[in-house]
């Protein structure tokens, strides 16, 4: 016989069928309890509480200073992370973001450059990983059903970064092919991040510009390191 | 700290981003951040309107026929006057309503300031803009190369006879109704191909399509768009090659009407239904079928009540006015999250029809199931929602709430045809007194499938054969026992009906899911091959719907709402035991059995 109950119906079923004061040995096809089976879900993208995985990518935009050039398009922070929507009204619901950033600074490797150091190298990186706590409140457009529909977030971010690396790859002329050197725990980045951002969404997708509030080099290495570029702009897609 | 610095781009940024957030809704039109608004006017005072040339003859009669008058307020046209104030104070006006007395506009916040201050408008309401995505698409249609899509299985044409042989349709043909006299209008995505389909050669060549429009394009011309319109028109008037009828409407006049946009499910088909309804009621439809059904991208299931969306206003309306509503409940039975009937189907006043699988007898999976918000009974009746249908190219096996829609409709035009003064709601409560299960009901079932002798008995007068008991309530310390007469036991074990063995054929194996109303598709071709010469061909018997051997019962509170219901296989004569602290004062236990429901209060 194919299948025709739901897995409620079914759990209906095997309780049914072990517990003999309600039925009597006989085998239910479909079987409802409309109480438990009309219930209104508190959960869901325009219910009181809503919490998806997504993913960004965000490349880094913005001035650099001179002697800490980046390249474009290869610099950029990844993001994985938990959102948690709460609904206050229609138009309005705040939430949480707990996440996992990796940001990447891919160094120009110029006759002027300063960062870290002078020295010009095939290929040089700065690498910051962090996790990320992000308040923001959420405005969103029009009456809808259960959807996240259209939608305007403003927000507040603060991380803390757990590791740090300087990577470097040469390709000396004699000997090995390539060499590539990890340095980690660099004294010279800073600990604590912060900063504010606006994302701006239809459903599972989501433009973001975030702004780094904070420095990125440690009040010693300020003078010497000339500052990162504060902004990332890119994409969200959230797994609903 | 780079305050300034920050200062200075992020205004930039935010600023793009504010502007993208309100040009979001207005992406692909010209015009700047504008929204849709419902702009609800005072008063039709001192507009002069003439039924008889508004009206098609056929709106006319069917209100004579109904005792209606000739027009009512709703009817009246929106003064000229309001609509000039309107259109001057707002970017466009898309649509005006004289059902509602109302205009649907899209305007700026300024004009929206201007336009609530008219003395003509009583109210303003937004309307929300289309959602940008698209709803859940449907699976790639897989490819049917090489698939004769003409050529029918024994399997196929038997479920074709089926679908209209279990709402009783040879008893419709012997007494020579076929829908002749009433015109049925049909809301739908598209009906691509249909003028062109074999299936509809004997329609188009009688000329029984006297109008259409598209609501979309607002054109005349609704043979695009999509092909759901031509699946479900095949249910009511549809033919095989052969000339087996795919549905029980063949006589009746159409009006095909393009409501909605294939892949998307926008705000804007809502106003298109409202526009296509009271295009319907102009043009003298006597019934309505709505394939269609709107959900969780607009509303909640909490809001099917029949009063939230202004489709199920309409749906009222249109009942109102002498026009039967009959909508697809909905294939959101198997979803989690909505499981309940869309909209229109939670109207009090739409006939909301569910699905029923050929196999077993037995609600299908994903047909919606009922009650609505306020538990009222919804689905009302059921029909097959797995049938075969006229498809691009040939006949393909479909599923879908959306096909059981039309196979009642037609039964109601046959219905129609025989008791022509009926009004719309006595024929309403006629065909759910029709139905297998009348008067038992659940929110799978509702009353069950319409049953064309039972309509036709009712009509005649004929008193029903007092029926024999088929179960005893025994109250017991604790539990209330129900048992199967041993009359009755004894005759249904030498009846030996087998549950499986008159089904149609083992080829009956329904999607997990199916896609939401409107955007059904045809199974692929390979369930419509011919049977090898090996293969023994499936010669069966219609199986007896309710099946023999299954006992439905419920628990219904005082106002006549469930709290519980069940379908159990018999297979002993002590069938159920209830225990009784689950039990209330006032609460009525119901079993169906044999034909028979049994009553039990509880005091």
């Amino acid at each position: 016989m194919k299948r025709i109950l739901k897995p409620a119906a079914a759990l209906g079923i095997v309780t049914g069928l072990l517990c003999p004061i309600s039925t009597y040995a006989q085998r239910v096809l479909l079987h409802s309890d409309v109480a438990t089976d009309t219930i209104y879900g508190s959960f869901g993208p325009n219910r009181k509480f809503f919490n998806h995985i997504y993913l960004g990518y965000l490349p880094v935009v913005g001035k650099s200073g001179v002697g800490s050039e980046i390249r474009y398009g290869s610099s950029g922070e990844f993001m994985l992370g938990l959102r948690n929507k709460f609904r206050l009204s229609e138009p309005l619901s705040i939430g949480l973001d707990l996440r996992f950033v990796r940001l990447s600074y891919l160094l120009s490797q110029t006759d002027h450059k300063r960062l870290p150091t002078p020295v010009v190298h095939y290929r040089e990186s700065l690498a910051l990983s962090q996790w990320q706590l992000e308040g923001f409140v959420r405005l969103n457009a029009g009456a809808r059903g259960n959807v996240v529909g259209r939608y305007l977030d403003l927000t507040g971010w603060g991380g803390w970064v757990m590791s740090t690396a300087h990577r470097v790859e040469d390709r000396p002329s004699a000997g090995p092919r390539r060499v590539q050197t990890n340095e980690r725990g660099l004294p010279y980045l800073r600990r604590w991040p912060y900063g504010v951002g606006a994302r701006v969404g239809s459903g599972r997708y989501a433009a973001v510009a975030r702004y780094r509030l904070s420095d990125t080099f440690t009040s010693s290495y300020q003078d010497a390191y000339p500052e990162l570029p504060r902004w990332t702009v890119g994409l969200e897609i959230g797994w609903l | 700290m780079p305050l300034p610095h920050f200062a200075r781009y992020f205004q930039y940024v935010l600023l793009g981003l504010l502007t993208s957030f309100v040009v979001l809704p207005a992406w692909g039109q010209a015009s700047a951040p504008t929204h849709r608004y419902w702009v609800e006017l005072r008063d039709k005072a001192g507009v002069e309107f003439n039924p008889a040339a508004y009206f098609h003859p056929a709106a006319q009669v069917r209100r004579l026929r109904q005792h209606l008058p000739a027009f009512d307020q709703t009817d009246l046209p929106v003064k000229a006057t309001y609509i000039v104030q309107v259109q001057a104070y707002s970017d466009s006006v898309l649509f005006v309503s004289r059902w509602f007395n109302a205009v649907a506009c899209r305007a700026t916040a300024a004009q929206l300031t201007a336009l609530a201050k008219l003395p003509a408008v009583r109210r303003v309401t937004e309307l929300p803009d289309r959602p940008l995505l698209p709803t859940a698409r449907l699976p790639a249609v897989r490819p049917v190369v090489g698939k004769d899509k003409m050529t029918l299985s024994t399997a196929d044409r038997q479920l074709a006879r089926q679908q209209t042989r279990t709402l009783g349709g040879d008893a419709f043909r012997r007494a020579g109704l076929d829908g002749r006299g009433l015109r049925i209008a049909i809301f739908d995505v598209g009906f691509s191909g249909a003028d062109q389909h074999p299936a509809f050669r004997e329609l188009f060549a009688q000329k029984k399509v006297v109008a259409s429009y598209d609501f979309v394009r607002h054109v005349p011309d609704v043979f695009h768009g999509g092909t759901h319109g031509l699946e479900v028109l095949s249910c009511l008037a549809g033919r095989l090659p052969d000339g087996t009828l795919l549905g029980l409407a063949p006589g009746a006049e159409y009006l095909l009407a393009r409501t909605e946009r294939m892949h998307r499910e926008v705000y804007a088909e809502e106003l298109d239904w409202l526009a296509a309804v009271e295009w319907a009621d102009r043009n003298g439809a006597d019934i309505i079928n709505s394939s269609l059904g709107y959900t969780s991208r607009r509303y909640f299931p909490e809001e099917m009540n029949g009063r939230t969306s202004l489709v199920a206003r309409a749906a009222e309306l249109a009942a109102r006015k002498g026009i039967l509503v009959v909508n697809a409940a909905g294939n959101d039975g198997d979803n989690e999250d909505w499981r309940t009937v869309g909209t229109p189907a939670d109207a009090d006043s739409v006939l909301a029809v569910g699905g029923i699988n050929p196999e077993t007898g037995l609600h299908l999976d994903f047909s919606a199931y009922g009650p609505s918000a306020d538990r009222r009974l919804k689905p009302n009746v059921a029909a097959f929602g797995t049938v075969l249908a006229a498809s691009p190219g040939g006949y393909s096996r479909i599923d879908g709430t959306s096909f059981a829609s039309p196979l009642v409709a037609g039964f109601a035009a046959c219905a129609w045809q025989q008791q022509r003064t009926l009004t719309a709601m006595a024929l309403f409560q006629q065909i759910q007194e029709s139905a297998s299960l009348y008067p038992y009901y659940d929110y799978a079932h509702g009353y069950g499938i319409p049953q064309a002798e039972a309509l036709l008995r009712q009509t005649q007068q004929a008193s029903k054969q007092p029926q024999a008991a088929t179960v005893n309530f025994v109250a017991q310390d604790s539990v209330l026992a129900v048992f199967i007469r041993p009359e009755i036991a004894q005759m249904v074990l030498t009846q030996q009906l087998p549950l499986y063995t008159d089904s149609i054929g083992g080829s009956d194996e329904v999607p997990s899911r199916v896609a939401p109303l409107g955007k059904e598709e045809a199974r692929p071709a390979s369930s419509l091959e011919a049977p090898s010469e090996t293969t023994p061909a499936v010669v069966a018997r219609p199986p007896a719907l309710p099946a023999a051997s299954y006992l439905y019962w419920h628990v219904a509170d005082a106002k006549g709402v469930l709290r519980r219901y069940e379908v159990l296989e018999v297979s002993q004569r002590a069938i159920l035991r209830i225990p009784r602290r689950t039990l209330l004062p006032g609460d009525v236990v119901r079993v169906f059995y044999q034909g028979i429901t049994h009553s039990y209060p509880i005091k």
